[in-house]
């Protein structure tokens, strides 16, 4: 028998998808053909990676996670050349407006591209894809901070929270929400 | 006998019923030989497939098991794609997209794991009730097969009678049951201010306790698609058991033909490789366990001289009888938080509302709190609201909470109309792709209008739901039933008491397919006590010669 088809031989365990593992993070699909180390050497001449993480930060009260960041950076640049551009009027707006957290300049971010960037900054960050169809490549999974909002009660699927047996019916009121 | 190609037993499929029947027979001293249409893949792989899944895909529990192209299965992540493969009609054809992935172990790597036992009432629907069909056998006869499925795969559940369904047992469970989450606490609590019984589930699961080398259930809360630590029993497991008691498996191998010789008996089952050669093998005995929609299929392809309706078809009942549980769901929206995804994606049910002397005119229901975490929904449903800051955390958590799934599953009459043929259609090897005419009948619409929508109305307002749509599309629960339909008579049922084919002796399909009602729960543990019992026939049978 051949065995070119068997998907458990140990000649096949190269990764289907995930390409390349650097520092604990994934570098997924089309994105592998982007090592990070590029965008590290990019982010000496061009201040674009550092201002996606300086206006997520902006745009999200939370942590987070710095090679999740980058990689989104990238694959927006990827996908919409423009969105440099969106980036630092984003970072304009908050800075006229002396800005600490999104509540503080969200209302001026005019309705149209720049809003629409904004938007889906948060969205890519909260989801962990910037585009939610079939064939979408995941950036976070576990990271993605939708989970976080219900993190003390809901389990991420696929990750326990608890060991055998070790849950019950008790829950926290719906307005402790938790910190992350 | 056994050399590369033939063995004292071929077994097609190993899924659940497959393995059952493989260990049993490697037990016995038989020698196995497993033929499996698809790929045989590692869990991680699973478990990444599935992370890697965009949110909304996540919902579709096929989609980490991508078919390959010789053993294609239902895609559920558009119309488009589950139209591909089986080919539905009839009033109900949405309720026919069956989810089975064509993998080594089957449809067991996505099962909930849920274990209900059909009642002794749900054997004897024609005596009383009228409507139907009767089992061949009683619910005393097929007891013992039911402790000894739930001693082989692992099930857990309350050592109380009076949470037990049904509480008829010749022993107790091998595991204790598992904690409610406080969705499931919720539930049970409203359903009983309305005098119902929200009952924890039978389930293969490890409750607290390592059981045959798997270990006890942490609450990841992703049974449906797959168990990442398979403390859920899934027919994977058993696979590398199997090799171990010699047994041997035999993946990406496409059966297409069932081979009769001149006295009716099976001689052989040919199969592709991926790369579309055709090889035959041998064996003294035939089980062939590919599923309700995959056995009917290969039997319908094998029409020879001999059997020109198709083997195991002198009764024209095979490919016949089609059924599911048709699933309506009721989304609420409730003033205070009920939480998911506490524990298992499911455990528990309303069993009561199955029984009843209505049954003379409309079917019984099961009432399900479906427990997974809700925080994807949430998430993305808050996520396209444009919110932001502590606005946008608020509404996921809100839409996260304070919403919840109640599936409603409906018990289906056998009807001869429901049924499979082979389409015209073929897939990448040449072979037909299953045809499969559905209509649920008047029997369920009835329940949904007069029993099953009311009543889940009721149970919503008592949760304190301020919303609550139910669907109108009956859609599948992916319990295969009824092709391969089990009686005393050859002339109007396929297979015998022991899933014997009538027109074979040396041929045994045990599974859903052979089992004579639905009733409402899940059918898993109903096809595993039948796969034990065909075993011991099969046995039996070896060793008469």
């Amino acid at each position: 028998m051949t065995h070119s088809h068997r998907d458990d031989a140990p000649a096949e365990f190269s990764l289907f998808r995930r390409k390349i593992l650097i520092g604990g993070g994934v570098i997924l699909g089309s994105l592998a053909a982007t090592p990070i180390a590029t965008i590290a050497a990019d982010s000496a001449e061009s201040t674009y990676p550092n201002q996606f993480l300086e206006i997520s930060a902006l745009l999200i009260p939370h942590r987070l996670d710095r090679d999740v960041g980058l990689r989104l950076a990238a694959a927006l640049r990827m996908k919409d050349p423009t969105f440099e551009a969106h980036v630092s009027g984003l970072i304009h707006i908050a800075k006229q407006k002396n800005a600490k957290i999104v509540e503080d300049f969200f209302p001026d971010v005019p309705d149209g591209p720049l809003k629409d960037a904004a938007l889906l900054i948060v969205s890519a960050w909260y989801l962990g894809v910037i585009v939610d169809a079939s064939d979408a490549e995941v950036f976070a999974y576990e990271l993605a901070l939708m989970y976080q909002p219900t993190i003390d009660v809901m389990t991420i699927p696929s990750y326990a929270i608890s060991g055998p047996n070790g849950w019950t019916s008790q829950a926290p009121p719906l307005s402790e929400i938790p910190s992350f | 006998m056994a050399n590369e190609d033939s063995a004292d037993v071929i077994v097609v499929g190993t899924g659940i019923v497959g393995c059952l029947v493989a260990e049993q027979m490697l037990d016995k001293g038989l020698s196995v030989l497993m033929l499996e249409a698809g790929p045989r893949v590692d869990r991680w792989r699973i478990v990444e497939n599935y992370r890697n899944l965009p949110p909304t895909l996540r919902l579709h529990f096929d989609a980490p098991y991508p078919p390959k192209a010789w053993a294609p299965h239902l895609e559920s992540y558009s119309d488009g794609a589950a139209a591909e493969y089986l080919q539905l009609e009839g009033p109900n054809a949405r309720a026919y997209r069956q989810g089975y992935v064509r993998y080594a172990g089957g449809a067991t790597w996505h099962w909930a794991g849920i274990c209900w036992r059909l009642t002794p009432q749900d054997m004897r629907l024609k005596s009383l009730y009228g409507v139907g069909r009767d089992s061949p056998f009683d619910y005393d006869t097929l007891e013992p097969y039911y402790t000894r499925a739930e001693y082989a795969i692992g099930v857990c559940g309350p050592s109380d009678p009076a949470l037990q369904w049904p509480p008829i047992r010749s022993k107790p469970y091998p595991m204790g049951p598992l904690p409610f989450g406080p969705g499931a606490q919720r539930f049970t609590d409203a359903a009983a201010r309305i005098g119902l019984k929200n009952v924890p589930s039978a389930q293969a699961r490890n409750s607290r306790i390592a059981y045959d080398g798997r270990p006890p259930c942490c609450g990841n809360n992703n049974c449906i698609p797959v168990c990442p630590i398979a403390a859920k029993y899934d027919a994977a497991t058993a696979l590398p058991k199997i090799e171990a008691k010699g047994g041997r498996i035999r993946a990406n191998a496409v059966a297409y033909r069932v081979e009769t010789g001149p006295k009716n008996a099976i001689e052989a089952v040919h199969y592709f490789d991926p790369d579309k050669i055709s090889h035959r093998v041998t064996g003294k005995m035939f089980v062939l366990a590919c599923n309700g929609i995959e056995t009917p299929k290969l039997l319908l392809l094998s029409r020879d001289e001999r059997n020109p309706k198709g083997v195991a078809n002198s009764s024209d009942q095979l490919g016949r009888n089609m059924m599911d549980q048709p699933k309506l769901v009721a989304e609420l929206t409730l003033a205070e938080p009920m939480w998911t995804g506490v524990g298992p994606v499911q455990g528990s049910s309303i069993m009561q509302t199955s029984q009843g002397e209505f049954r003379g005119r409309h079917g019984g229901a099961l009432f399900r709190f479906n427990n997974m975490a809700r925080s994807t929904f949430g998430g993305v449903a808050a996520v396209r609201k444009g919110l932001v800051g502590k606005a946008l955390d608020a509404e996921i958590r809100r839409l996260s909470a304070c919403t919840a799934e109640i599936a409603i599953e409906h018990e289906l009459l056998p009807d001869p109309n429901n049924r499979l043929t082979l389409s015209d259609k073929k897939d990448w090897l040449g072979i037909n792709k299953p045809n499969i005419y559905y209509d649920v009948g008047d029997y369920v619409r009835r329940c949904a209008q007069e029993y099953s929508v009311p009543l889940v109305r009721k149970l919503a307002a008592e949760l304190g739901a301020v919303d609550t749509q139910v669907s109108t599309v009956f859609t599948n629960s992916d319990h295969i039933m009824g092709g391969m339909i089990m009686g005393a008579n050859p002339t109007d049922s396929v297979v015998d008491p022991d899933c014997r084919a009538h027109d074979h002796p040396n041929l045994f399909l045990p599974g859903g397919g052979a089992m004579t009602t639905s009733g409402c729960g899940n059918s898993t543990l109903t096809m595993a006590a039948l796969a034990l019992k065909a075993g011991d026939a099969v046995i039996d049978q070896a060793r008469r010669g």
